[in-house]
């Protein structure tokens, strides 16, 4: 909506200058006639020779050759701190939202084209770059799991990019896709919220967004974009925001690349007409992951952080955007294998893991949970489908979402699904909001607020939140000091996030806590006076104490 | 009073529509730039009056203003690199500059229409003694009467970023508009003026990059008494709304006459004006909507609004940002780019409680955030810069062949050894590392990316035209046809092609104007090459 009206108001202002040059930009500002999907994904680069993850020894002083397009080479020094290169791919769309009463609502949305495995089961769709890159034909034929309403909740294996074949002209994946393989995936795939990213600090991250256009709107022809929000020095080229930058039209793919920054909380979201685009669900949640994580278990996680101050990037110094201070002493506190953790499809032990880069072991946690406030108003939407002109004034969210599903689809285990307007179940909301806490074991919370038109509230009945970052960043002063603190509720607009940690020490193994809004008027599901923001924590029972970090389940 | 509005509004319907095309036109083809300007002195006769401000919809919005009193203007203006206006309203209110220690006296001149009653001012923060013969007692503080004065005294002992505003029937007189800022500029010791002096980033502004000298718009050079509060520019940003059906039923009682009501008499105060519900319409930065907020401050079009919201940089420079939230409604202001590290609330420098062994201060200690949420009646302020660093490709796409660019890494990796470089401040880490694999035109190759087909994008109104920083790697990377054409957008590919970040309230509704996206409470920020000359009088 934004670009159509500037450029409206750019052929205004071309008038009166006339000449060619107007005519350049309205045919490069027209969607193409033909489509031009693609995707990228290298399974090595110049910072990494290969798409897997190391450990975090300390940033390494290398020299790295790049090939130049001249076929000439060229030496650079380069800073490795490990990490490995990361793809997804995601459609931008349309599709159908199921709500806590009953009522498929319309979505302006993204859905998965990669990871779909991962996505259906609650996990990040975000691959290393060898499972990305799958041909989706095997034996010579398309296989099973390239299908209109892909991903189905059970039985899906495939986490490559959907679309992805050999190129017919040079032979091997090499980004070349089918876009009848995309079309069948991606149209109508909408998922509220978007597509879960999660990569690790030093990640390389290519995230390609393939235009597939609204089949229930076939007189828009929206532009969207990806818009990380938070992403530390952002170029604006890769910020998503349309006047800012370029916006991909219906029929192409724009592959998107960061380098994954300092970790934290982030999220992400279209920044096509905001008011528009997120209220109708484009809308998703994005963390980094610290390299704290990767720190060999037996290191002192003091002296591990003081690593990074040999890393200009990470260094503190004066900086006072400084996202990584050390605390004020050295705990003694080491990186350890987790006991509270178990996951058969994972190497055992498995090593603790954090929010933040602490160097103190202040932000251990046994599993995470993205949570999103959203909020919809029924009557925008129903707008947005019909072709009706949009009012932002009177904007009334009468659904309250945390990961895009009211009480009780919260606690219903399993992605759900909602049928579309082409007969198709289609996976829709994939993210329950169960929150199982291992005895004794540690939580954490990844929340971020997105709804478009008022302040959200959160709290929690019965166990302390214990807010230890902000906006994606450790709470600690410059000095080092622990600005954490604990709360029952905590507060945010759209636009912010924060993490919570909840300390199941002390509590009984099977105690049942919630999650709900005390806003109490935002405890409904639109004419029904009961659901909304509202979701259950459990503490593991004694026989299942332990917790599965991939399947959330509490284990033995 | 009634019949000088009624004039003062049909006047203004032919200059309404000139506005509309000069604000549409300038949305792409000017290059304003903001500051954070006001009037200085200790002693401030102003005046609350009203006028009608207007708003991109083409509204003219019948409003209650701060202004200076025609017959006692200011004793100065500040910052001194750009000529300032007062007019006898303006929303919001003259931004009061003032040094710390100073004992501040302002006489307020209640110019308001009858039926408005009493109004007065109140500075959170100080402690103020009002007086005045005709001054009466109000609720909160001493208030003027219509057509009489009250006076208030202070001493100026909180530094940093504050508001003022009416204190009577405050629900009614601020959503009307009567609130402003006042900034109190620190006294320095000796040791942070000289930490704050000569920076290689003065030594920059100071260097003719062939556009001339940039000018230095600073009102001090640091924020507060404290060495990392030093910066490089400032920007102000009052965050308000408007609901129109107020403003509406206050003109409407304003301009009552017995004849024009049916014979009957007309209120005589404005105790029928409904504030609830409260369902605003407009959503402002400094007074105005975007694109209204990204035109100069100061300038005709706007004759009561005169501050806009449009902030300028070049990489490395630290950026002060004040903000305070005017209205009755938070707002989640997201500055995109990089973080803000929050200094202070209300000017209390959030500092650690002592200093590390060594050190001569406490550091800093306020958190950092994406999205700095205004409060009604609270400031903030917070520090900003961009550099680019950690992206892993050289945004001045340099690696070409025949390139003799350096870049020299300081101490904390960037090159500031050459304040006179075009890349000077370029994050060093990355020189040289290209972004694209093949590229199109003369930059670096062989990075991991391709760019999409250019048929196949829209292009932004403020895009640089490449995804390189500034006219010359642009001209480079595009060739001589740029696109967006030259002269076409708000950021010329050939002479600034800056990186734009949208700065904006995340309650998304709010960056609409009366139902219209794009508007509201939304501002394009610049961080520009060095070779383009930031000149925040414009």
């Amino acid at each position: 909506m934004l670009s159509r009206q500037l450029l409206g108001r750019v052929g205004a202002a071309l008038v009166d200058q006339g000449g060619l040059t107007a005519l350049c930009l309205c045919l490069a500002s027209l969607p193409a006639a033909a489509q031009s999907f693609r995707v990228q994904c290298p399974s090595s680069t110049t910072l990494h020779g290969s798409d897997t993850s190391s450990a975090y020894l300390g940033p390494v002083n290398r020299t790295a050759t790049i090939t130049r397009a001249d076929g000439t080479h060229t030496s650079l020094a380069v800073v490795d701190n490990g990490g490995g290169i990361k793809c997804q791919q995601i459609s931008g769309g349309d599709g159908f939202a199921t709500m806590g009463d009953g009522t498929p609502t319309y979505l302006f949305g993204f859905g998965p084209l990669s990871g779909l495995a991962d996505q259906v089961s609650g996990n990040p769709g975000t691959e290393p770059a060898h499972v990305f890159n799958q041909s989706n034909i095997a034996g010579g034929s398309v296989i099973d799991d390239i299908a209109i309403g892909a991903p189905t909740p059970t039985g899906y294996t495939f986490n490559g990019a959907v679309g992805l074949v050999p190129d017919p002209e040079v032979g091997g994946i090499d980004g070349h896709i089918d876009p009848r393989l995309v079309m069948d995936v991606g149209v109508m795939n909408a998922n509220m919220p978007a597509p879960l990213m999660a990569i690790d600090e030093d990640d390389e991250f290519f995230l390609t967004l393939t235009n597939v256009g609204q089949v229930m709107r076939p007189d828009l022809f929206e532009q969207h974009t990806v818009h990380f929000h938070g992403y530390p020095n952002a170029s604006s080229f890769y910020d998503g925001v349309p006047d800012a930058s370029i916006a991909i039209n219906i029929g192409g793919s724009f592959t998107y690349y960061y380098l994954a920054p300092d970790a934290g909380t982030y999220f992400w979201h279209c920044h096509i007409s905001p008011p528009e685009h997120l209220q109708m669900g484009m809308v998703g949640q994005l963390y980094v992951r610290p390299r704290q994580n990767r720190v060999p278990v037996g290191t002192n996680l003091y002296t591990s952080l003081q690593l990074q101050q040999n890393d200009l990037r990470t260094k503190c110094g004066k900086d006072v955007l400084c996202s990584s201070p050390l605390p004020a002493s050295n705990t003694g506190a080491q990186q350890v294998n987790n006991p509270r953790v178990t996951d058969p499809n994972h190497p055992q032990p498995q090593a603790q893991m954090y929010a933040y880069n602490d160097g103190d072991g202040s932000t251990a946690y046994d599993v995470e949970y993205p949570i999103q406030i959203h909020g919809f108003d029924p009557n925008f939407h129903f707008v947005g489908m019909t072709f009706n002109p949009e009012s932002f004034t009177d904007l009334k969210d009468k659904y309250f979402l945390l990961n895009g599903r009211s009480y009780p689809d919260t606690v219903q285990p399993g992605a759900m699904t909602t049928q579309s307007t082409d007969g198709t179940m289609h996976s829709s909301q994939p993210l329950p909001t169960i929150i199982n806490i291992p005895v004794g074991g540690k939580a954490l919370l990844r929340i971020s607020d997105l709804d478009v038109t008022e302040y959200q509230t959160l709290g929690a009945l019965g166990i302390p939140m214990h807010v230890v970052g902000l906006n994606a960043r450790l709470l600690r002063d410059l000095a080092g000091n622990d600005m954490t603190y604990k709360t029952n509720s905590i507060t945010l607009a759209g636009g912010e996030s924060l993490d919570v940690i909840l300390d199941a020490t002390g509590y009984a193994a099977g105690q049942k806590f919630y999650l709900y809004t005390p806003n109490l008027d935002h405890l409904s599901n639109d004419a029904e006076n009961f659901g909304g923001l509202m979701t259950e924590i459990n503490i593991c029972p004694a026989d299942h104490p332990k917790i599965n970090p991939t399947t959330k389940a509490c284990s033995i | 009073m009634r019949a000088t509005i009624a004039n003062d509004r049909a006047n203004r319907v032919q200059p309404l529509l000139l506005t509309m095309a000069v604000a549409a036109a300038s949305l792409l083809a000017t290059n304003a730039h903001a500051a954070a300007p006001g009037i200085t002195g200790t002693t401030f006769n102003l005046d609350a009056k009203a006028a009608y401000i207007t708003q991109p919809d083409g509204a003219s919005i019948y409003s209650w203003g701060f202004g200076c009193n025609p017959d006692a203007g200011p004793s100065g203006y500040a910052p001194a690199a750009m000529a300032g206006t007062c007019p006898d309203m303006q929303l919001p209110g003259p931004t009061l500059i003032v040094n710390e220690g100073a004992t501040i006296t302002i006489t307020l001149t209640n110019s308001l229409p009858a039926a408005a009653g009493n109004t007065s001012m109140l500075f959170p923060g100080f402690d103020v003694t009002a007086s005045g013969a005709d001054a009466v007692d109000g609720l909160l503080t001493k208030e003027a009467p219509t057509g009489k004065t009250v006076t208030y005294t202070f001493k100026a002992n909180s530094v940093g970023t504050h508001s003022y505003h009416s204190g009577t029937q405050a629900d009614l007189q601020v959503e009307m508009g009567l609130y402003g800022a006042i900034i109190v500029l620190p006294n320095l010791s000796s040791a942070v003026t000289t930490a704050c002096s000569n920076s290689t980033n003065d030594q920059a502004r100071a260097h003719d990059f062939g556009q001339g000298v940039e000018q230095d718009f600073r009102l001090a050079k640091a924020a507060y008494n404290h060495s990392a509060t030093c910066y490089d520019r400032e920007y102000l940003f009052q965050l308000s709304e408007i609901d129109p059906k107020i403003h509406r039923a206050a003109e409407e009682i304003a301009d009552c006459t017995p004849e024009g009501n049916g014979g009957k008499s007309c209120p005589n105060n404005m105790s029928s004006v409904m504030t609830e519900q409260y369902r605003p319409a407009y959503y402002l930065v400094n007074g105005r909507s975007m694109p209204d907020d990204m035109d100069p401050s100061y300038v005709t079009q706007y004759p009561h609004q005169p501050y806009n919201g449009n902030p300028h940089m070049h990489p490395g420079e630290m950026v002060l940002l004040r903000v305070i939230g005017q209205g009755r409604w938070q707002h989640p202001l997201h500055e995109h780019g990089n973080h803000v590290r929050l200094l202070a609330r209300d000017g209390n420098l959030l500092l650690a409680p002592a200093a590390i062994n060594g050190e001569p201060e406490p550091r800093l200690a306020g958190p950092l955030l994406f999205t700095t949420t205004s409060t009604p009646g609270q400031a903030m302020d917070g520090l900003f810069y961009w550099t680019g660093k950690g992206l892993n490709w050289d945004v001045f796409g340099h690696g070409y062949a025949g390139d003799s660019s350096v870049c020299v890494p300081d101490a904390n990796g960037y090159y500031t050894s050459n304040p006179a470089a075009q890349n000077y401040y370029e994050w060093c880490a990355d020189h040289n590392k290209p972004l694209e694999s093949k590229p199109f035109g003369t930059v670096g190759s062989g990075g991991p990316v391709t760019l999409p087909d250019p048929n196949i994008v829209a292009n932004g109104a403020w895009y640089g035209g490449s995804p390189y920083l500034g006219g010359e790697a642009t001209s480079r990377a595009v060739g001589s046809t740029p696109i967006p054409p030259s002269g076409t957008v708000g950021n010329s590919p050939t002479d600034e092609a800056g990186f734009a970040f949208m700065w904006h309230s995340h309650n998304e509704r709010e960056i609409t104007t009366n139902n219209i996206f794009p508007g509201g409470m939304m501002m394009m920020m610049l961080v520009d090459p060095r070779a383009f000359l930031i000149d925040e009088a414009k």
